[in-house]
Parts: C-alpha cells; structure tokens; sequence
C-alpha cells in the first residue's frame, strides 16, 4: 500500500483525535501542535474553520438538515423545525447543513455523519430516537441505503477491456497528440467554468521542474449537483483513466482525488478501484510496464462547499483553511504547494478516455441539433423521477425535465428550473426549450454550469427560492473577503426583509450597489455569484418580488406581514 | 524576466520594474488607491478589496497584490470602481461600532476616515446583530472584535513580522473572527505582548491599555530605542513602548538606599538592571503570647511577642523558609536574601496590588527598572525574560520553594536536582481554572506566586474549600486517591505555579514513604475538613441563617439578650487578655435571640487569607485562624475581613536602624491578630467573665441545629394544616 505523500496529514490528525473523544479536547490539540510543530493557531483555524470537527462535546444525536433547493423543495427546513422542536431539551442538537449531495433523493438529513435520503418526519424521528438510545456507527449505518449502480451508456470499455486507451498512449507516448485530440474535441471543463481541457494540460506540460501534481475535484457540493456521484459510483475506471493519462502529459507524478466527505460510498468505490490498479500495475513506479511512474491517492475534503473553488481545494489539502487565492498566478502556473497543478472536474477526467476512445466522429454524432458531445445532467427538485440522466448534448432543457424526470407532479404546473444550481439563476418556464448547449444557453443569459437542474412547480415562491439559494452563499461563504463576508450576509439580511413584505423604497438602489461590489471585488466565483439568484429573479419574476412588497406572496410561501 | 514592464494607469503610460504591483506602480507615480488591509512591510493578502482598480478584465483586479503585465490598462478612479470601493467600506461601517477605541484615542482609525473621505455617514445596511465581544484579559492590549474588519494585519504582524505566531484566524464567514492560539483569551494565550498587532490594526480592534493617571513621575523614562536593546525587551515594537512612555522609568540607589518597604502598598515590580540589594524582613519575627502576669489587678494576661525559640506551636517547628514576592524565599531564621542584575521582584505588588512583602535595600550601587503592570506583562512575556527568569528559578529557588513546604523538607538533593528540569512552571490569569473538578489528576501542583481558590462543586453552587499561597500546593489528593480531581482549583489573581507530572510524583511517594505518609496524613486531614464543610452546607438550608453569614462560621460568641445587660464586662475582659486592644465588639447581627458579637468567627471561606504577601495567615487543623511569626503587619487581612474582627496590635521593639543597619532603634511594629479564643486558657476571658452567663462561645450548626430542625418541622406541620 502506499502511503499518502502529496498532502498535508493535519486532517487525518484532526480526525484521529475526534474518532478517539468525539471533538477535538484543548489539550489533545496542544499536544498534536508540538507533534506536528505547528502553531496553535494553525489548528485553531482549520478546526475551527471546517465544520466536521467538533471543538465542544457534541450532542448524543448530531442532526444536520440539508434545506437547499430540492430539499427546500421537498420540506427539509419545515423538517429541520419539526426535529428541532420534538427534541428540544434532550442531547439533540438540530442544525441546518448545507447541500448533502443527495438532491434526486430529498430530503436528505445525516444523524451523527450518517446520511439518509428520501426522509420522512417519522423516519427522522425514529433515527434520532436510535441515536439517543446509543445507536453504535455500525448501527447507524446498516440503516442507509447503499448506492444503486446503473451503467454508464457511453463508457468505451467491455469490463474485461478497460484502460485502453492508457495503454496505447504508455506505447506510443503521444502526448502532443493526445493534448492535440482533446483540442479538437472541444472537451472543456464540466465544472461549470468550462476552461478547454487541453490547453490546460499543455499548459501544465509546459511548465518547468519535476515537481507537478494532477487532481480531481470530486468535491461537487453545489445544491443540485449530484452528476459526479454518479460517475464515481459506475465509472471510476474511466476518472482513473483520465487522471493518469493527465498526469503522463503534464509530467505529473502524482495524482489526488479530492472528495467530498459526503461521499463516503464514492470515496470506497475508488479507493477499490485505485487498489486494483495497484495491484494490476497501472498505477505506481513502472505504469503498465512502462518507464513512466504516476501514484494517485484519495483526499478526503474536511468539507464545505467553497473547497470545490480550486484554489481553496488546494489550501484544504496544504492543510489550512479553504480560503481561495488571490489569482493570477492559476493553479497551472502556482498550484499545490506552489507547483504546476491540473485541477480538472470527476466529468471532464471521465470523458478525456471515452473521447479518445471513440474517436471525434462519434462525438460530433451522438450531439443532437448540432451540438457535439454527451453530457451528465442530474434534476431534481419538484419532478416525479429525479436523477441523474446521460444526455446528448443539444437535447432540450424542456425534454430534460418533462420527459426523463418525469416532469411535476399531476395538477401542478412547471414554474422555473434552475440549469445550474443556485450559481446559474432560475429561468422561466418558458424559456424551457432552449437545448443544453453551451453557446444558446449563453445567449439566453444562463449557462449550463454543472448540469444541476433543479425545478420549480408553481407551488414555489421565488424570492423565496432566491433567498434559499443566496442563503446558502451565505452560509458557505468562507469569509477570506470583504464583499463575499460582510456582502452575503446583507444581502441574506435584505431579501429576508423582502420574503416579509418590508421593501424599502431605496432597497432595489441599495442591491444594485450591493450586487456591483460584489460581483467586481470578490475574490472567487462564490462570492461574484451570490447576487445571481435575485438578480435573476428580478429579471424573469419582478412581479412576484413586487406583490411581497404589498404584502403578498403569490405563491402563499413567505409569512408576509402586509 | 528582468527589466521593466510599460503599462498605464489612469491613462499615464508608466515603466515599472517587473514584480511591481499595480499598488506600488501607482503609488511610486503618485498616484493614491485607498487600502485597508494592506502596509508596505507586510505580504500582501488582498482581503478588503479597497484597492480593487479597473484593469479591463471580468471583474477588478486588487492592486496590491496584482503584478503589473506589459500593456495593460489599469483604471483606479472611474466611477464604478469608485462606487464598488465605497460599497465595501459602507459594508464595514455597517458593523463597527463607530467611534471605535483608535478614533477615541487618537482620531486616526483608518476605516473611519475612509468612510468620512468617501461621504458614508450613516450605512444603510442593516447592522451586525449577533455581538462579537470584548477581550479584556491582557494586561497591555485592548482586544474589541467588534472592531475587527479582518485584515489580517495583526495576524502577519504577529505570524510574519515578529514571528511569534499567536495570532490567526477563527470561525467561518460572517462569525469568523481572530483569535489567540486556541482562541483563548489574549492573556491567557502564548502571546509576548510585544504590541506588533496593535500597532498593525488599522481600527480599535487591538490597542494600547495604558493606565491611566498612573505615570511613573520622577525617575528617568528611558526612550524606547534605549529599552529595546535590553535583551528581556526584545522583539517590543517601538511604537509600542513608545505609547507606554511613563510607565517604565530607569532609578539609581545608593548602597543603604531603601527601595521599597514592607507592608507599603505598591503598584510597580523592579528589575534590577547593576549592583545587587538585600531583601529582609525588618518586622521581629514572632508571635503573641499571652501571659499570666502576676503583677497588678488589670491585666491578667499581658501580650508579648515570642519567636520559636522560645514558644513553639508545633506546626512551625518544621518551618525553614518564609515566602516573598521575589524568586526566593527567606531563611527563617535568618530573613535576609541578596537578588542581583537580571533579577525581578515586586511581581504581586504590581499585579494584584498586593502590599509588599519584604524591605529591598542597595547593598552595592544600584540600577533597576521600576514597572507599572502593562510593562511588567510585556516583559515577562518576552521569551528571553522568561527562559532566564526559569532557568534561574530552577537553579535556585525550585528547591528552598520544595524545602518551604514541611512534607517535602527531607527530599534528598539527588531527587531536587531530577526535578529541577522536569517540573513545569506555567502561568495563569485571573480566573483561569487549573485543575477541575472530575478530571483526571495528572499533575501536582506547588503555589509559586498568587492565589489559588479551591472550591468544589455541590447541589446549588460551588464552595469554597480554601485558599492557597505561597508555599501552598494542592493536586495531592487526586493522585493519592481515585485519580480524579477532587476539587476545582482556580487563579484568584495571577498565579505561577510550578507543575510536577504525575509519574514524578508517584516516583517520589515511591522512593519516599516518608514523604508519601505525610501527604496521605494532610490529605486525609484536607479531605475530612471539606467533609465537615460539605455536611454543614446540606445540614442547614436555612435562608436566614445563610443571608447574616452564619453559615460561614465554625464558632460564633453569642450573647444571650434575654439574659445580657450590656454592661460591657466581656468587652472589657478581652481588652485586659490583650494588652487593652480588645478583640470583641459588643455588637453585631441578630439571630433569634442571640446576638452575634463581633469576634472572629473562624470563617469556612476565610477571606482574611487572601492576598497576604508573605503567606503568614493560614489557619491550623482545629480552623483556628493563626498568624505567623513572620508578620509583617500591612495589615492586609484587617481589611480583607469582612466582619472587622481581626486588628493591628502594636508593639514596642527594637530592631536596627534602617539607615545604619548596626544601630537598633525602638520602633512600634504591629502584629495583626484576631480572637485566639483565649487558647491559653480554659475558657475564653469574655464568657469567663461574663456575670450573667450570656455569652456564649459555640459551634453554630450544633447550637442552632435542634433550634433550626424545630422551626423546619413547625413549617412543614403548618403546610400540612392547611392543606386539609
């Protein structure tokens, strides 16, 4: 086995100390700082800083209730108060937790870290009452649901045929070639930014010294997002692929995979996958029997959403807070430990194997309306058959919804979808047609981000939705900067107002101030995007932001007080 | 790579260096961007944002970590920068409580003039509800988070600049915050009190506690470039002793000169810089002693003082050493110590305003340091001052601290000299618990500076056990018995204290029976004593009895007012068993019908002890509250009582001219004393002389006991009367 090199351990120190005492006593942490000789400080800000470590005894029933978008959707906050008040006064401590990854599944709450999907009031109960009769973590965890594997449509491989295409590469050692096929395809990064793939590697190949790193962002923890849990659960063969064939052509020897906490059963999955690769030889000092060495290794993500902002990911494994930097330098140039570093999304490290496998030609055709590609979207929110579904590209936001999730419930009507989580705004109804292709939905003023659909039937108020999705900026906003720290919270603050029918006159001045700043002066994508979900709002359904101000919410949803 | 880049800014075409950022650029051409997070000598962060400037690309760029790149077009005063700038600052001052403490000080908090420059007068966002707090704990920095805009500033001043990382950051997001170590209190964390931090922040988040009025007027107040090139102030920030100016002045002595006095109060320690002094106690060491006199109808008994020699209580035989506020103890015997350059004394005059325990004289020339508390804490903050300050404790004072402590008196030097780098010495702030009930004893603990408060936890609220000092340790009882902390030991004030390991100590029982049977002995004692005070709290849940502080007492003198004629030959008998200073007050809280005189009433949280400076008030194993020889009159636990029954008594002594050591002089010195219960005699001279039989000496919970059981029961049959 080998032994993790490219990280810092703090984490795993953290994590040892809490297994042994539930959270992390003064003195365990005084001890671990002369051990590691760091400061106390350092631990105090990363322990404090992520919200897995405890530094207090936690309650008996730690419960954490997912209330972001498809769980808002399906009652996880009216569920979060339901647990709250049953259990007040006893060792439960009820708390809100951001986006558990578990959208086509909501509403989704963890006991103690373990996570339970589709959960009904009365399921919530008779866990937390488990918990507090000292259910042990065996207990607690025979009663989830392990993950449901369905195969992938477009994955090249017969199962006893994988890593082709590495094994041609390790031959012919084509790397300008192969940088040169992921031009040509046009594969961009899936997530959500969309930076092309290959000039991202050539830059990294192009960088000086012996040292680089390749790593995989598999910490998708956006409200909607669940694409990537998918792909790690039935295709991790084909993200090792990719991660491995990235690093032969940047000149990396090691490779990471960043995931999130949440995914304990995706973080096993490729744990198992990584270990056959060792022991199969395609992993370690002679690749496939070659000259060319790569070691890969899981890093598990002490959580919270902002680590998935690259730079963030790469302080969380420096071992200090998730706190983006200030760019340029790119990660290309400065990454992790100041090394040229490829961070790439679960999807785009997936595809890079199934392109160069089947070749352009298949690409170019299994696009639909002249879109190229294939694309993983997951929907979830108010549909009948929430999931994650592999699309060709091109194919219409409307089909998405109406026809593979099964559409909103009977008697309902479809309100607004969301195309790319709370960082893409909420679209119309009406605008439902326009394909999932990167090129129309930038003309129609969205994106198509990370493919996290999330819809609205018209049970849904939308400022409402608005305040729930700049809420959760809010509530993972690291607070390295002014604008995102202070800014959210204002902003959070406002619309809540807004919700209860106190609008002020100048209020609609006073976001516009608000949301400039932001956007401009921030220094990461979270805190340039929080105003995207009111703006949005603003500009699809101003007239239900307006009737809150006269004291009412069309849609019955916000306790407005006239 | 070398060479210079061309670009420009608001439209002036410039040359820079490459590297340069775009801050640097424009400040070099005179061009001002505005800043809060970021100063010249510290790496910068880009947090605040102030800076952001235009350079046509998504969104702006933040100048002062930007590099400049050839050809581009920097824009740092259009209208939208501008108006995104103010945004942020308004965003700020919705949150700060505005004026903070810099812009009372000194008018120069730089978030406050930002917003004054940019027209913010009243932010119109809503304000920060959930309060940040106040650190109050270090002596020389003013911690307000509320004032906190998370520049970072503090954070690389202390981390990068000093490199004493204490200092970083806490929490997530709107709650994040700064914090000390493991977000402790300032004063209780690692930091140095150097004062980078404070002079980094740019609000009133961090600065200077400067004690007002209190200035060191005479002596001469050296300048801050003088101070910093003494080793123990190494690492202070200039600007920081600077502020403090006054409070530390530089003072010569002549040999004879006397620095400070016994029993004076005090505010400042000294450290000594050239020359050496003498350290004694210039009161007679003894006690009072009654005596029969055979002469004269009045005084019957006559009061003297007497030393060991001649009248020994067997508790001190053992006694070697007398505790003083410097690193050293007194022979006592022979109560004089020589401290010399590089030695500090003074400690708890200065911090918890205690009153001197012993006479300082030069004996050669003499240069010292003399401190008010904000400078003391600097300094012994500084690590140089700190690890000399160990080291010589360790040399020499860590085995006459051992010795002082009866049990330990025998310890061979072999075993004193395997402590001696093995003992920990840590410091506490006031409050700060040191052990807590419940959990695991691992450690022994000798008192080297302070008070230690015991107390224990019981249904209804904690008690006090009893206070250490000097001399004192506690952690025993843990170790010998189940392994758990029997009590909750607490700083009163600040308190150093020198901490052996469980294993040594286990070590020493085993080498030692001797030692283990005496520690088994005072700890059987110690747990019996809580034993009665415990028993005595949940015997008698009487409020009345609780409120006149009765409770608190393990013998009252009572007089009988059914039977008392007030003729006052009670008061009168005391004065003549006391050398006509009487010890009893004929007055005095009202139970039943007693009335409670004023006498010593043997309190269960006897605050009399607190603060003595040479350690000499304790009580004995019978609770009877004793002095001892060594004295020195402040007269401390006189005030400290809160029922005024312990007093000064005077006495007429030789002892040698302070001026000119080799003559004596007579002088008065006092002793303090209290009600001794006539230990003398059989009964106490009050109620033996009482003609009426009304007062009474007793045990309050016995007395009263039947008296409080009987009311308790009336009640409860009344309650049961009217509930049919």
């Amino acid at each position: 086995m080998h032994v993790r090199a490219s990280t810092s351990p703090i984490f795993d120190e953290l994590r040892a100390i809490q297994r042994t005492h539930g959270y992390l006593p003064e003195p365990e942490l005084r001890l671990l700082a002369d051990r590691v000789n760091l400061p106390l400080h350092r631990l105090q800000s990363v322990a404090s800083f992520y919200p897995h470590f405890f530094l207090k005894p936690p309650a008996r029933a730690e419960v954490r209730v997912c209330g972001d978008m498809a769980c808002h959707r399906h009652g996880g906050n009216a569920l979060r108060e339901h647990l709250a008040a049953r259990f007040q006064g006893q060792d439960v401590n009820v708390q809100h937790v951001s986006c558990l990854g578990r959208c086509d599944v909501a509403p989704a709450l963890a006991v103690n870290d373990h996570i339970f999907e589709r959960v009904t009031a009365n399921d919530a109960v008779s866990l937390v009452d488990a918990a507090l009769a000292g259910a042990s973590r065996e207990q607690l965890a025979a009663r989830r649901v392990p993950p449901a594997r369905s195969p992938i449509q477009c994955d090249p491989y017969a199962p006893d045929a994988r890593y082709g295409v590495l094994r041609s590469y390790v031959q012919s050692k084509d790397w300008v070639g192969l940088i040169a096929a992921l031009k040509a395809s046009g594969l961009r990064g899936l997530g959500g930014a969309g930076f092309p793939t290959g000039m991202k590697w050539e830059l990294v190949r192009n960088q000086p010294g012996p040292d680089k790193f390749i790593v995989c962002n598999a910490d998708e923890s956006e409200p909607g997002t669940i694409k990537d849990r998918h792909i790690l659960t039935n295709a991790p063969h084909l993200v090792v692929e990719g991660m491995i064939l990235g690093g032969l052509v940047a000149g990396a020897r090691r490779g990471i995979v960043y995931i999130r906490h949440e995914y304990p059963d995706q973080e096993h999955i490729v744990q198992e996958e990584i270990d056959r690769c060792y022991h199969e030889g395609i992993l370690g000092s002679r690749v496939m029997g070659s000259d060319l060495a790569f070691d890969l290794e899981i890093f598990v993500s002490p959580g919270l959403y902002i680590c998935g902002e690259e730079s963030a990911l790469l302080e969380a494994m420096e071992g200090k807070r998730a706190e983006p930097r200030n760019k340029p330098p790119f990660p290309g140039q400065q990454g992790l430990w100041q090394k040229p570093t490829v961070i790439n999304n679960v999807e785009t490290f997936f595809f890079v194997p199934v392109i160069l496998a089947r070749g352009l030609e298949w690409l170019k055709g299994v696009g639909r309306g002249g879109s190229a590609g294939v694309k993983f979207v997951g929907v979830s929110g108010d549909v009948q058959s929430p999931g994650v579904f592999e699309v060709p590209m091109g194919t219409p936001y409307r089909e998405l919804i109406e026809q593979l999730a099964g559409g909103v419930a009977a008697g309902r009507t479809f309100k607004a979808f969301a195309p790319s989580g709370p960082a893409g705004g909420y679209l119309p109804a009406s605008m439902a047609d326009v394909p999932l292709d990167w090129n129309a939905m930038t003309q129609a003023g969205a994106t198509v981000g990370s493919g996290a659909i999330v819809v609205c039937d018209d049970r849904a108020c939308m400022l409402d939705m608005a305040l729930n999705s700049v809420r959760f900026f809010r509530n993972e906003s690291c607070g390295k900067c002014v604008p995102c720290r202070v800014g959210s919270h204002k902003l959070t603050d406002m619309l809540a107002e807004w919700t209860r029918g106190r609008q002020a006159a100048a209020d609609i001045a006073l976001y516009d101030d608000l949301s400039h700043a932001m956007r401009q002066t921030s220094i990461c994508g979270l805190g340039q995007v929080v105003p995207v979900p009111i703006a949005s709002v603003l500009k699809h359904f101003r007239d239900e932001v307006d009737a809150h101000a006269r004291g009412v919410c069309p849609a019955g949803v916000c306790r407005v007080s006239a | 790579m070398s060479g210079s880049i061309a670009l420009t800014i608001d439209g002036r075409e410039i040359s820079v260096p490459r590297g340069t950022t775009i801050f640097d650029a424009a400040r070099m051409h005179g061009i001002p961007i505005p800043t809060l997070c970021h100063q010249q000598h510290q790496t910068p962060v880009g947090v605040c944002r102030v800076c952001v400037v235009d350079v046509g690309a998504r969104v702006y760029a933040a100048a002062c970590i930007r590099e400049c790149e050839p050809g581009m077009k920097v824009k740092t005063d259009t209208p939208p920068v501008i108006q995104a700038r103010n945004t942020l600052v308004e965003l700020l001052m919705a949150d700060h409580p505005s004026p903070c403490a810099r812009q009372q000080q000194s008018g120069d908090c730089e978030l406050e003039s930002l917003a004054k420059s940019a027209g913010i007068a009243e932010p119109r966002y809503a304000r920060r509800l959930s309060p940040r707090g106040r650190d109050d704990s270090s002596l020389s920095i003013a911690v307000d988070h509320e004032a906190c805009i998370l520049c970072d500033r503090c954070i690389r001043g202390c981390d990068e600049v000093k490199k004493n990382d204490v200092i970083g950051r806490t929490g997530r997001g709107y709650t994040a915050g700064v914090g000390f170590d493991l977000n402790v209190p300032m004063g209780s964390s690692t930091c140095v009190s150097c004062g980078e931090c404070m002079v980094s922040c740019p609000t009133g988040a961090l600065t200077n506690k400067r004690i007002v009025g209190t200035e060191l007027g005479d002596g001469d107040p050296p300048e801050p470039e003088w101070i910093l090139q003494l080793p123990v102030f190494k690492g202070v920030s200039g600007t920081f002793l600077e502020l403090n100016k006054g409070a530390l002045v530089k003072r010569h002595f002549a040999p004879g000169d006397v620095i400070c006095r016994e029993g004076e109060f005090g505010s400042t320690a000294y450290y000594i810089l050239e020359g050496s002094v003498e350290v004694f106690i210039a009161t007679p060491i003894g006690h009072v002693k009654q005596e029969d006199a055979q002469a004269g109808w009045f005084s019957r008994i006559r009061s003297r003082l007497a030393d060991r020699q001649e009248h020994t209580r067997d508790e001190e035989a053992a006694r070697r050493w007398i505790p003083i506020d410097a690193s050293t103890d007194l022979p006592y015997d022979k109560p004089v110590a020589e401290l010399g350059a590089g030695e500090l004394f003074g400690e708890m005059t200065c911090m918890s305003f205690h009153p001197r325990s012993a006479t300082v004289r030069a004996k050669t020339p003499v240069v010292v340091l003399e401190m008010l508390r904000n400078v003391l804490d600097v300094m012994q903050k500084n690590k140089t001052f700190r690890a000399e300050l160990d080291r010589k404790y360790r040399q020499r004072a860590l085995e006459t601290h051992l010795r002082s402590v009866p049990v330990f008196a025998s310890m061979p030097a072999d075993f004193v000299a395997y402590l001696r780098d093995r003992v920990e010495l840590i410091r506490y702030s006031p409050g700060e618990a040191i052990v807590r009930q419940g959990d695991p004893a691992d450690a022994f603990y000798l008192v080297r500076l302070g008070f230690v408060k015991v107390t224990e936890r019981r249904p209804g609220g904690d008690i006090v056990l009893t206070y250490l000092g000097r001399g004192s340790y506690f952690g025993e009882m843990g170790l010998l018995g189940g392994g758990l902390r029997t009590a909750t030991c607490t700083a009163l004030d600040h308190v150093d204290v020198v901490r052996i390991a469980g294993e040594d100590f286990n070590l020493m029982l085993s080498r030692f029976p001797a030692i283990r049977a005496s520690l088994e002995e005072v700890a059987r004692e110690r747990s019996e004593m809580n034993r009665q005070r415990v028993r005595a709290t949940e015997q008698v849940p009487i409020g009345e009895f609780l409120t006149q502080g009765l409770m608190e007492a393990q013998s009252l003198l009572l007089l009988d007012l059914e039977k008392c004629t007030r003729c006052d030959q009670c008061v009168r008998a005391c004065a003549d068993a006391h050398d006509g200073v009487t010890r009893l007050v004929r007055e005095g809280l009202r139970f039943d019908k007693y009335l409670v005189a004023t006498s010593c009433r043997q309190c269960r949280d006897p605050l009399c002890m607190v603060g003595c400076p040479v350690g000499a008030i304790r009580r004995r194993n019978s609770l009877e509250i004793i002095i001892e020889d060594w004295c020195i009159g402040c007269g401390l636990c006189t005030r400290n009582c809160p029922y005024g029954n312990l007093n000064l008594h005077p006495f007429d002594v030789e002892v040698p001219d302070p001026a000119k050591p080799s003559r004596m002089i007579a002088t008065t010195r006092k002793k303090a004393t209290g009600c001794d219960l006539c230990m003398e005699h059989a009964e106490p001279s009050c109620v033996y002389a009482c003609p009426h039989d009304a007062a009474h000496r007793v045990e309050p919970l016995t007395f009263f006991g039947t008296m409080l059981a009987a009311k308790d029961q009336g009640r409860t049959g009344n309650t049961a009367a009217t509930s049919k």
